[in-house]
């Protein structure tokens, strides 16, 4: 048994730092950049259950149930993945990432309230672009802090950030040309709202990297992640709306409480690409590949919900040139993937938080390939059955409260939709455990 | 966990500069969301 000081011994840099197999390194990227497009599909298709609530319920409240379904997503999938015995093996190896975890999942909960407030405030139009800024954020962070682009050469600098630019211009066009929807209202503190989501989102990718560079897996990471993020929307709601109106809400809004759940629960898998993005290719470029997910919301916008009907041409011409500019930033990155030389930079700043918080350097470095650390085999347990069945039924229990707004919906283009999203949910989940067995 | 491993974990994630950054920005959004209440 080792002490604690023998934990914080230096571990072997040798070992952290020898390079990966070049093919194991290229299929590594790959996968990341597949999660990534992935993520974009799943974040995007969230906002479609979202469209089908009606204005009279408070922002705050619509969070909060979100969270509600999105906590529960974030262990039942897990449990239905692996099951959850990995995450206390995980835990045990870096114990440090559960506050790590914590601190991301608090970070989330603000920044969606504060985009919120920004689209009462400023309007989509306005706000989506100042948050989307989050992305040039993880790309500072990345480079200064976890030697991310180091010795990248100026091709895949290039790649990467004129990618993320181009990304940031699409995004604008297309957030002005769906603004019709939007009011302006208190302009300084609804930019301020945006660029402050921006920055959190941006900044919450640290506590991301920090996790996978240590070698955590996803699924257990986001097991805490949500954890911040409940207690932090229980907290705001009930601080701004009043633990006695909350509740009158929630209850008053139960035919629509479904539909938020699902929203939560179409998020947590799209986030669960991203997380497996940042573990693979990093923050640089795992997230502006999930920014995707603004293409996706315009589609599931346009053409199941009509929303751009009766449009002008100068309206379709800013969505056309904006996607195409989203899009063409999105294969820039995507073939801009990390090179042997700038991997090394990854491994030397993996070595660097290995030694700092006294991890195995084999469980780093078996995290880092994707690989089993102890080749044991985690089978599921009573409570990763209780909680698949649990969220099951009351996902089934709220469904049949749920009812379907009198709204102008294309059902077909939301089927196809919907098997596009299963089609990559599918492909992912074969790669992924191909390739890492989850990990 | 014993506790000189938690004593360890705590110190080693105070005298962490990356865990400031993140914890200071979480401040100053939530100082922000109260502003905007």
């Amino acid at each position: 048994m080792s002490t604690s000081h023998e934990r914080l011994q230096p571990p072997k840099l040798s070992v952290v730092q020898t390079p990966f197999e070049s093919s194991r390194l290229r299929r590594l990227q790959a996968l990341g950049i597949f999660c990534g497009f992935a993520a974009g599909a799943w974040l995007g298709g969230a906002e479609a259950p979202i469209k089908l609530i009606n204005a009279d319920i408070s922002p705050v409240t619509v969070s909060l149930v979100m969270v509600c379904g999105v906590f529960l997503a974030r262990w039942s999938v897990p449990a239905l993945i692996r099951g959850t015995s990995h995450v206390r093996t995980d835990v045990g190896q870096a114990p440090h990432l559960v506050v790590w975890a914590i601190l991301a999942g608090c970070m989330w909960a603000v920044a969606n309230t504060l985009t919120i407030y920004a689209i009462r405030n400023v309007g989509l139009s306005i706000a989506f672009p100042l948050w989307n800024t989050n992305s040039l954020l993880g790309i500072f962070w990345g480079f200064l802090l976890f030697h991310e682009l180091r010795l990248a050469g100026w091709k895949r600098w290039a790649g990467v950030l004129g990618g993320a630019v181009c990304m940031f211009a699409g995004a604008a066009l297309l957030a002005i040309a769906s603004s019709h929807q939007a009011a302006p209202g208190r302009a300084t503190l609804g930019v301020a709202a945006a660029l402050g989501a921006g920055i959190l989102w941006g900044t919450m990718y640290i506590p991301y990297r920090k996790a996978y560079l240590t070698g955590m897996n996803p699924l257990s990471f986001i097991t805490f992640f949500t954890v911040g993020e409940l207690l932090t929307m229980v907290v705001v709601a009930v601080a701004y709306r009043g633990a006695t109106p909350l509740w009158r809400e929630l209850n008053a809004a139960k035919p629509v409480l479904f539909w938020l759940m699902l929203g939560g629960l179409v998020w947590v898998l799209g986030d669960l690409f991203q997380q497996y993005a940042t573990k693979y290719v990093g923050i640089s470029r795992g997230i502006p590949l999930s920014n995707t997910n603004q293409l996706w919301g315009l589609l599931w916008g346009i053409l199941v919900f009509h929303e751009l009907k009766g449009g002008t041409h100068t309206v379709y011409a800013q969505v056309a040139g904006g996607s195409l500019l989203m899009a063409a930033g999105a294969v820039a990155i995507a073939l801009s993937s990390a090179t042997e030389q700038e991997h090394s930079s990854w491994r030397n700043a993996a070595a660097r938080e290995g030694e700092r918080y006294g991890v195995e350097h084999e469980y780093v470095r078996a995290g880092m390939e994707g690989r089993s650390f102890d080749n044991r085999q985690d089978s599921r347990t009573l409570l990763d059955w209780l909680l698949i069945l649990g969220t099951t039924a009351l996902f089934i229990l709220l469904a049949s409260m749920a009812r379907l707004p009198a709204m102008d919906i294309s059902i077909g283009w939301g089927l196809a939709l919907s098997l596009a999203m299963l089609a990559l949910l599918a492909a992912g989940g074969i790669v992924l455990w191909r390739t890492t067995r989850f990990r | 966990m014993p506790a000189s491993r938690f004593g360890s974990l705590i110190r080693a994630v105070a005298t962490d500069v990356h865990f400031w950054i993140p914890f200071s920005v979480l401040l100053g959004g939530l100082v922000l969301l109260d502003k905007l209440r």
